[in-house]
């Protein structure tokens, strides 16, 4: 039997063996309890000591080296058997995804948070109240007497329903009404803000009959206008990330503060766009003032003791200012193209 | 309010100019809305119409040679005042007219052509007049530009007047408060009171249930006059305030009105009686009023009438029978007082803005009853002539100056600024408040009678630092302290704005957008939905907005049609915001919706969603806040908004967390377009979140020790409630149960109308060994029993 032509035969055999299974069956055939190779094995008790020496060598290398053979050739086989499988599995990767309208917090969120945040970094907890009032919370209570233009029936939504002294309730015209809630419930010092939905018969670009304001109340014993203007220049600072802010306080008249101001921001105009800060045009902000003592004292509020400030602001308006938007009702219309598009990502929210 | 520079300084003695003035008018509080500039209509000029003819293809046109000084040019032109010789204003090819808003171009109209245009006062934004061209006096050369021949080198002052401000509604006011801010001396008024005042008046007064409307009335009577045109003066002043001239008379009232702020009426004398009455209109009484409009009364208006006919409605408009004319030879002029209150009621209530109901309702300077009387005799008198009469009045003038103790310290606490008692006190006397019995501490003010609005110190204040000046006020910010943040943190309302937050991100991070929509839902959806009817808007702008919501299902809805329509098909979309139960009764809720509108059959199509892909949504927001869903007793839905079949609806106690479900098929018939369509209200307010720190959510240990599963499959009646087999396997042995999950619901006719088989897999496992064999088994056998046993149910094999 010559060793050389055994290995040949056995390596050709390997080479053709193209799956698992046919290997397998090589392996059987030579090295198998009755394989060939195996034979030759146990054919050498028959040879004298020294044939034995010389030919049980070579035939132990022979089963090595076919045992090598094989062995690669199984690991050649599992890799392409494996290729194989990934090339089957292979799917178009090309295949471009649905156009999905990406989620987003309505921006008027982002201003309401904006707004909380540097307001609670001040000290203003929020307070609430509902948006249909009653006559007297919304207006006498506010030193707003019944003939007053304010209470023109263009400007207030009533509704059909009538308060206990025998008047329609009103769509809260503005969130004042919460200063006078909070006053008849908490003794001073008292330091809110109160964001929510106000309403006015009136739709334009710039006018929504619902719209978003923010009320502010600071009383306590020397509050003063001086604390007032350093109060809403750090806001606006901080909401329209300006620090050289250019503002102006100018004398107005509101029936519940008093003195009363509106406050303006400075802004120019930049290619085509609205640069807030600085120039010398000016846009209104928002109206505040010292509490009128009519109001503390239609609060039960002690006057010798006590003062303070309040404010409101629009905040669809700072919202249009801040990211340069242009027709509030596109705020209220739920198209979600537009959310997708001035919205805000939880991310940034 | 409106008013030209020089007629501003017919009252003010001044060297600052147009700019000056409007940058202080804002910083005293009359702020400045535009302040007009004309210096472009120079390139208008004065032309003449050498002649002209009519236009061969138009009868209402025609042909002009016109000639500005340099030359001739052909205009067709439509006005009905075109003559030979007429002085106008000329623009030519390639200007912008700003009235129209056009550029002129040079063509043929009608087959003649136009080299430019005549222009009226409403081309040139001067007045609404569009009657015909402008007609200049001869003397102007041609060529002269538009802004010497109108005098428009003036400038218009615009400004917006507080309604506390009666007393600048007229340009006096204006002048006045510009003087007290040391903008110039307020020169004296230019009229002589009239000395021959020659007979009685033959026209009387009397105030009779008037409801204390009228407080005075004084009048005059003006006979034999010639009522004409108004001088040019006079009609300058009004055009400039885009006031429209009509004849001498009115145009003095008017004028007075304006300079004085004193409105006052004229009648034509021989069109009323002898014995004219302030008095209560009865009901349903007529007038037709120079508004050309007819007004029915009631009770509560104050009219002044003569024995036949109302004449006019008391402090807001004139009757149209009385008025003047150009015929009129007899006048009889009315200057009263009316209470500010009655005025604005009846103004409202039938609704006319006029120019006097302005100014009455804001309240009126008393004192000027008289100067208003003898100005407007001087002018009448100067322009028509005639003869004059006496006085007559009725009722008393109370000139009401009131008297205020005034604390000079008080502004020192309300502003944050040291002021020195001399300081406000100069600034009091610039504004004509008198100072009496002052000490170091405090003064007695007297109020100027124009002042009704300035009452008490905390007027005076305002006033004061008016004129000195916000500007001058320091800027301090007020420190907030810890204790502050503190209590705001751990308020109530703070947590509740970090739950709308959480929800917020876990919406969003689902896929769904926030909008925000109107607090209103339609009339329709009222009647669907049957909300509290006493929620109508009384004055709602549409009947698409007529009523307070108590779901925003329709805005939803709404909502989904119109991004349907954009061609967004899978909507999802969630609002916080209120909805209303009755007038007290509004929450504030979360309200979401999906809606799929999948029409192809896309490789991304995921799996249908449905009534159980809602429950995991409504259970995973509950989740993001802490809760658990299972805690709560789930029920089928009775609200309305839902499918009655597929809906739920989470109670803790009596109160409801939330409800969900399929949107029912009555409402989704509104929207034909949209399908497959579910939504969620999550009631958040009334989840215990003030204690939202110890309900955390069951404790999940994580153990060591092997666990096992078992599969159960039971057949149960078909109302049976899962969520109550969930919580009653768990409960058989809560040291070993760590999971039941459901994972297979089976409904068919072999097992009968009444019957549904439901396969849960429990989870077992222990925290302190691997559980034997024996163990197990003893578990299993016991939940088959059990089960069986308490929920009538038959073990599926």
């Amino acid at each position: 039997m010559d060793i050389k032509k055994v290995l040949n035969k056995a390596t050709k055999e390997i080479d053709r063996s193209s799956n698992q299974l046919d290997l397998q069956n090589v392996k059987v055939a030579y090295l198998g309890k009755k394989g060939k190779i195996t034979e030759l094995l146990k054919s050498l008790k028959d040879l004298s000591l020294e044939e034995k020496q010389s030919t049980g060598a070579a035939l132990n290398q022979l089963r090595s080296e076919v045992d090598n053979l094989i062995m690669s050739k199984f690991n050649q086989i599992k890799v392409e058997e494996i290729n194989s499988k990934l090339r089957n599995e292979s799917i178009d990767f090309s295949f471009p995804p649905p156009n999905s309208i990406s989620p987003k917090v309505h921006p008027i969120s982002k201003t309401f948070d904006e707004v909380i945040t540097i307001f609670r970094s001040m000290g203003y907890s929020v307070a609430e109240g509902p948006d249909i009032e009653t006559d007297y919370f919304n207006f006498s209570a506010l030193n707003i007497p019944e003939n007053h233009p304010a209470r023109e029936m263009q400007d207030t939504f009533y509704i059909d329903d009538k308060d206990k002294d025998g008047k329609p309730y009103v769509l809260r015209t503005h969130t004042s009404p919460v200063q006078i809630r909070t006053l008849l419930n908490e003794k001073p010092p008292v330091k809110i803000i109160a964001p929510g939905r106000t309403y006015r018969c009136d739709s334009d670009s710039t006018h929504s009959p619902m719209f978003h304001q923010v009320e502010g109340l600071f009383i306590n014993k020397n509050a003063n206008m001086g604390d007032l203007k350093g109060t809403l220049i750090e806001f606006c600072k901080q909401f329209f990330n300006v620090q050289d802010l250019k503002v102006r306080f100018r004398p107005s008249y509101f029936p519940f503060t008093e003195p009363s101001a509106e406050m303006d921001i400075a802004y120019e105009i930049v290619n085509n766009k609205i640069k807030l800060g600085q120039g010398d045009r000016w846009l209104e902000i928002l109206g505040c003032g010292m509490v009128n003592p009519i109001v503390l004292e239609n609060c039960n509020v002690d006057t010798e003791n006590f003062q303070g400030f309040a404010f409101g602001m629009g905040l669809d308006r700072i919202t249009m200012l801040k990211y340069g938007l242009t027709d509030i009702r596109s705020f209220f219309s739920g198209n979600l193209n537009w959310i997708a598009n001035n919205g805000f990502s939880i991310g940034d929210f | 309010m409106k008013f030209s520079y020089s007629w501003l300084c017919e009252h003010l003695e001044t060297d600052k100019n147009a700019i000056e003035i409007g940058e202080v008018l804002t910083n005293i509080g009359l702020e400045l809305d535009s302040l007009s500039d004309y210096s472009s209509y120079s390139k208008f000029i004065v032309a003449t119409i050498k002649d002209f003819k009519k236009h061969p293809n138009a009868d209402r046109l025609n042909i002009c040679k016109v000639d500005d000084g340099t030359g001739t040019y052909q205009v067709i032109c439509g006005a009905n005042n075109v003559k030979k010789g007429l002085k106008g204003i000329f623009a030519k090819d390639g200007m912008y007219i700003p009235g129209t808003q056009i550029h002129l171009k040079k063509g043929k109209i009608r087959g003649e052509i136009s080299e430019g245009m005549l222009l009226s006062e409403r081309e040139l934004n001067l007045s609404d007049d569009h009657d015909g061209i402008i007609e200049l006096s001869e003397d102007f050369k041609n060529g002269t530009s538009a802004v010497e021949a109108l005098k428009l080198d003036d400038p218009i002052f615009e400004i917006g007047v507080t309604p506390n401000r009666g007393d600048c509604l007229s340009i006096r006011g204006v002048a006045r408060d510009l003087s007290a801010k040391g903008m110039g001396k307020l020169k004296p008024l230019k009229y002589e009171k009239l000395k021959k005042l020659e007979f009685e008046s033959p026209i009387s007064w009397s105030i009779k249930n008037d409801d204390n409307s009228c407080e005075y009335v004084v009048s005059r009577y003006f006979k034999d006059v010639n009522n004409t045109k108004s001088p040019e003066w006079l009609q300058k002043k009004l055009i400039s305030l885009g006031l429209r001239p009509i004849n001498a008379l009115v145009d003095i009232t008017n004028f007075i009105t304006v300079d004085l702020g004193r409105p006052l009426h004229v009648f034509d004398a021989d069109k009323v009686g002898k014995k004219l009455d302030m008095r209560l209109a009865n009901a349903n009484e007529k007038i037709l009023a120079l508004d050309n409009k007819d007004y029915i009364l009631d009770g509560n208006t104050t009219v002044i009438a003569d024995g036949n006919n109302v004449l006019a409605i008391a402090g807001i408009i004139g009757g149209d029978y009385s008025g003047c004319t150009e015929d009129t030879k007899n006048v009889f002029l009315e200057v009263a007082i009316f209470n500010p209150n009655s005025v604005a009621k009846t103004g409202r209530s039938l609704g006319i803005n006029s120019d006097a109901r302005y100014r009455f309702e804001r309240g009126l300077d008393k004192n000027m009853v008289f100067e208003g009387l003898e100005y407007a005799s001087y002018l009448i008198n100067k322009i028509c002539g005639g003869s004059v009469s006496k006085s007559i009045d009725a009722g008393i003038l109370d000139i009401n100056e009131h008297k205020i103790k005034y604390d000079f310290n008080y502004f020192n606490k309300v502003v944050g600024l040291d002021l020195e008692p001399q300081a406000q006190v100069k600034i009091l006397k610039d504004l004509k408040f008198q100072i009496n019995e002052r000490s170091d501490s405090e003064c007695d003010v007297l109020v100027p009678s124009w002042r009704n609005d300035v009452k008490n110190n905390i007027d005076i204040v305002e006033e004061i630092i008016r004129i000195y000046g916000y500007d001058n006020i320091k800027v301090t910010i007020p420190s907030s302290s810890g204790e502050e943040i503190y209590n705001i943190e751990n308020s109530l309302v703070n947590k509740k704005f970090k739950t709308i937050s959480k929800l917020k991100k876990t919406l969003v991070s689902n896929g769904i957008s926030e909008v925000i929509t109107f607090s209103f839902h339609s009339n329709r959806a009222q009647e669907i939905l049957s909300g509290d009817v006493s929620l109508k808007i009384s004055n709602a702008v549409s009947d698409d907005q007529s009523f307070m919501r108590n779901s925003m299902i329709f805005n939803h809805l709404e909502s989904a049609e119109l991004n349907l329509k954009k061609g967004i098909k899978n909507i999802k979309l969630f609002e916080i915001g209120p909805i209303y139960n009755s007038s007290q009764s509004q929450e504030n809720i979360l309200s979401l919706l999906i809606s799929s509108q999948d029409d192809i059959n896309s490789i991304y199509k995921s799996a249908n969603f449905n009534f159980y892909s809602l429950t995991d949504l409504a259970s995973k927001l509950i989740s993001s806040l802490n809760f658990d869903i299972k805690q709560f007793n789930i029920s089928r839905s009775t609200s309305n908004i839902y499918h009655p079949g597929q809906s739920a609806e989470v109670h803790m106690g009596k109160k409801l967390i939330a409800r969900y479900g399929k949107v029912h098929p009555l409402i989704m018939e509104e929207f034909p377009k949209l399908k497959n369509t579910f939504a969620i209200d999550l009631f958040f307010e009334n989840l215990p979140i003030e204690s939202i720190s110890r309900i955390n959510s069951i404790n999940i240990s994580d153990s060591q020790f092997q666990f096992s599963e078992k599969d159960f499959s039971f057949i149960f009646e078909k109302e049976q409630n899962l969520y109550e087999v969930q919580r009653y396997v768990t409960g058989i042995d809560k040291n070993l149960i760590k999971n039941v999950e459901f994972f297979d619901l089976y409904e068919s006719k072999d097992l009968g109308d009444s019957s549904k088989s439901v396969t849960f897999r429990v989870t077992i496992q222990s925290k302190e060994k691997t559980l034997e064999e024996k163990d197990l088994e003893q578990l299993h056998k016991n939940i088959l029993e059990k089960v069986s046993y308490k929920f009538k149910a038959k073990i599926r094999t």
